[in-house]
């Protein structure tokens, strides 16, 4: 069976449920007493761990399987999560990543994870904790272990567990299914039966055990003890709907019966005995719990979470410039449908109007992807800075539905984290220090991304200790960066940005994060070449914002298309201020300026028909004219225009290699009827 | 026998000029152009084409010829070379043609007023023919935008 058809699907699905459990991870890390994160925690991880074990990966498998063992001890109440677990199991996530890396690259997806799953086991066994009674405890499981591969299937716990549910109104299941000789993928079918038992109850044992029948290591049949509220005939025609099943057997337990399956000798040893006596009581209440969880997973179930496919960008491409055609062709469609002025033609155009108008929507967005899919990744990379460096820090998340063009999202990642590691490790003080600066012992890190103008911000801000410009300078004379002249003819702000020179540190010592004087020199050529910008606010002891301008390339905008003359331009709508009438006899003029009153401030008034050399439209020769008041970061400014045709959203492409940089217009859109419009860029008129 | 070109023809006043099959898109009629402000006078603007937004320059304008208002007979001739797409405004568009390579003869110093370095040669079709061939990559230096830009200023 070739499995190759199916790796591109596991790869997405398994990056899928790693991100989504790592976000739970983390939500349960700051609520460990939900339990219904550790459902849907638990989920994923099964998933994950059913997939790796059918495609062939048996250490994702085993690892996850391990992982899976301790949620499931965390779910049933039996466990509670302390930060050694957590950080077991987030060490547990980086190396499903890792190996899934490699399967992505062609690798195997074999790791070494004995230790790992060491440490999981003996979160498992209870005996992390106390390394004395380890060896005790050990001995005592290797017992249970020989007692259960003797006939006996279940052990006196799993006993106990179908006891109490029974006594509890629940209903104990003895059921072997047996799956047909000629079927190909046994782990497989057998994987779709757990699922159905799943939905319907709680499988307390398998035989053989869960994770060897997820790998192909049984013959033909396996045993199930079931806990479940269904009735016989029901679990027995949901596993037999699985393909390939040859015969469901379900048997109902009694209390009496279970005895047959347990272990005939009850002289369990004493160690034993006190853990399951400790156990029952909060089981009963874990029961109720977890049934409820079962009952919103259910509901869950039914609405399928964000289904994707993922789609070549070239294609998108091309089926954007398609749609440009048509649109031409619609356009002329509605003229001569307006000439020929027949009902029912009219009708049709007018309808293919309205379906392409959505249709146009829906194909400018495809190619926009919210910076939420690189976001997303931070908060978990914080928390371990943070741990590593012994600080207390918030990270702070805004604007992740900002959406930026593919392209750009896929470059943007490594440059953040850069940012981000800076502000962790020099930014945000220690602890001690920052009480003795009388802030609060935890830092916080902004992240934030919005839109203004034609670009995309991303902010990078810290409430740490600022940029030292003159410490800054006097390392920069030191490395030879710059001269003691130069240095004193630079701005605090000019200064500070030479942190992003090549080869330059601040750090008095270097860590493992950051210091080697590698990283912001790369973080400004990689912005440099996805054609953005970076720049500073920095203040002594009150923190810095770092701030990356990103264009926005080939993505759509919301504009304003005015009209000059008999051509159209277009004006981003972030930037507009206002629009209005001034009478032309308001204008003064100041040094040689016009300016006008606006709002209670004097601003420059721009004569857009001179800077573009509109030869149609002369503002001179009206008596009143339309403004849009722009806006760049507190300075406004106003245009001068001809007409206004209205609000649009646009698509923005680049003018082309040939041309060279043209001042004032950004690029290029193409309006409804098939024609280009230049977009002006409102930064060039405002210094 | 050389190599076998094929090549499309078109027109600019009285001399006929190829460019080689490969190198053009597609040839379109005339159509509103979107001028662009603060380029050089030769630069008539951007079309769409296909969504694509292009720049298309008057051929005649960036040999510095006179130009013409645009006829019935005008063609856009859209070429990709350098890895930029461009339009050229010519007088006409008509005829591929197949050539010997060995024909193409070196260019003279000045042809109907075009240096010779927007030149690769003349080709010899037939008794009386000729056809000049156009070196795209220098007709689309970019350098010389530039340079042109910095004389008008």
């Amino acid at each position: 069976m070739d499995m190759n058809a199916y790796l591109s699907m596991f790869i997405d699905e398994s990056n899928d449920h790693l991100q989504a459990l790592n976000e739970n991870l983390l939500k349960l890390e700051n609520d460990p007493q939900d339990l219904s994160i550790v459902q849907v925690i638990f989920r994923s991880a099964h998933t994950l761990k059913g997939m790796s074990a059918t495609m062939g990966f048996e250490d994702l498998a085993s690892l996850t399987h391990e992982m899976e063992n301790v949620l499931d001890l965390v779910r049933n109440s039996k466990l509670s999560m302390d930060s050694f677990i957590f950080d077991t199991l987030f060490k547990g996530l980086d190396a499903l990543e890792a190996m899934v890396q490699d399967v992505v690259e062609g690798g195997t997806g074999k790791a070494d994870v004995s230790a790992l799953i060491v440490s999981l086991q003996s979160i498992v066994k209870g005996d992390y904790k106390t390394n004395a009674s380890a060896a005790p405890s050990a001995a005592a499981n290797a017992a249970e272990g020989n007692l259960s591969s003797g006939n006996e299937l279940l052990d006196i716990f799993q006993l106990s567990v179908l006891k109490q549910s029974i006594e509890a109104g629940s209903k104990a299941y003895y059921i072997k299914v047996t799956l047909r000789e000629d079927c190909v993928l046994k782990a497989v079918r057998a994987y779709m039966v757990f699922d159905v038992l799943e939905r319907n109850g709680e499988v307390i044992k398998s035989d053989p055990s869960v994770q060897d029948i997820e790998q192909d290591k049984f013959d033909r049949s396996f045993i199930v003890f079931l806990i479940s509220s269904s009735d016989q005939q029901a679990l027995k025609d949901g596993i037999e709907s699985v393909s390939e099943v040859e015969l469901a057997e379900v048997v109902l337990l009694d209390a009496e019966s279970i005895q047959l399956y347990g272990p005939q000798n009850e002289q369990s040893p004493a160690p034993k005995a006190a853990a399951p006596s400790a156990v029952p009581q909060p089981q009963q209440e874990a029961k109720q719990q977890v049934a409820a969880a079962k009952a919103q997973t259910a509901a869950a179930a039914t609405a399928p979470v964000n289904r994707t496919i993922r789609v070549d960008i070239d294609r998108l491409d091309s089926l954007m410039n398609l749609f440009s055609e048509l649109l031409i062709d619609r356009v002329r469609l509605e003229q001569l449908s307006s000439e020929i002025k027949r009902g029912d033609l009219s009708e049709t155009v007018e309808h293919m109007a309205r379906v392409s108008t959505d249709l146009q929507d829906i194909v400018l967005k495809l190619r926009m992807v919210p910076v939420e899919s690189v976001f997303n990744r931070f908060p978990r990379m914080v928390r371990d800075i943070a741990k590593n460096l012994d600080k207390k820090i918030d990270l702070v998340i805004t604007g992740a539905e900002t959406e930026l063009d593919r392209t750009v999202i896929d470059e943007i990642g490594d440059p953040l984290v850069h940012l981000l590691r800076n502000s962790l490790d020099h930014g945000v003080e220690m602890p001690a220090d920052r009480i003795a600066a009388g802030k609060s012992d935890t830092g916080t890190v902004h992240l934030r991304a919005f839109h203004s103008g034609n670009h995309v911000f991303i902010e990078v801000e810290d409430d740490g200790n600022g940029i030292d410009a003159a410490k800054v300078s006097r390392i920069a004379i030191k490395n030879g960066v710059l001269t003691e002249e130069e240095a004193k003819k630079l701005s605090e702000e000019q200064l500070q940005m030479l942190i992003f020179a090549p080869g330059f540190s601040t750090a008095d010592k270097i860590s493992d994060l950051s210091g080697r004087g590698v990283g912001l020199d790369v973080v400004k050529s990689k912005i440099t070449s996805l054609g953005g910008h970076v720049s500073i606010r920095s203040k002594l002891g009150q923190g810095t914002i770092f701030s990356i301008q990103l264009p926005l390339t080939l993505s759509i905008i919301a504009a304003m298309l005015i009209k000059m003359g008999d051509e159209k331009y277009a004006i981003p709508l972030s930037s507009i201020v206002e629009t209005g009438i001034i009478q032309r006899d308001k204008i003064a003029t100041v040094h040689g300026n016009q300016m006008i009153e606006f709002r209670g401030s004097v601003i420059p008034v721009v004569s857009l028909s001179r800077v573009l050399d509109v030869e149609s439209f002369n503002e001179d020769d009206e008596q009143e004219t339309e403004i849009v008041v722009i806006r760049k970061g507190d300075k406004l400014a106003a245009l001068m225009i001809d007409s206004f045709i209205g609000q649009s959203e646009i698509v923005l492409k680049s003018l082309g290699k040939y041309l060279p940089a043209v001042k004032a217009i950004s690029g290029a859109t193409i309006l409804g009827d098939g024609q280009v419009a230049l977009i002006i860029d409102p930064n060039a008129f405002i210094k | 026998m050389g190599e076998e070109l094929k090549v499309i023809v078109f027109a600019l006043g009285q001399e006929e000029y190829g460019i080689e099959v490969d190198k053009v898109r597609t040839i379109e009629r005339m159509q509103p152009i979107t001028r662009v402000p603060k380029t050089p006078t030769f630069i008539k603007g951007v079309i769409n084409l296909r969504g694509i937004v292009i720049p298309v320059l008057d051929l005649r304008g960036r040999f510095g010829l006179n130009e013409t208002e645009p006829t019935e007979n005008s063609r856009i001739i859209i070429v990709a070379a350098n890895e930029m797409e461009v339009g050229f405004i010519v007088d006409s568009a008509n005829d591929v043609i197949d050539i010997d390579s060995d024909t193409i003869d070196s260019p003279p110093e000045v042809v109907g007023g075009i240096q010779a370095k927007y030149l690769q040669g003349i080709a010899k079709i037939g008794d009386k023919r000729l056809l000049v061939m156009l070196n795209l990559s220098e007709v689309l230096n970019k350098n010389e935008i530039m340079q042109l830009e910095q004389l008008e200023v």
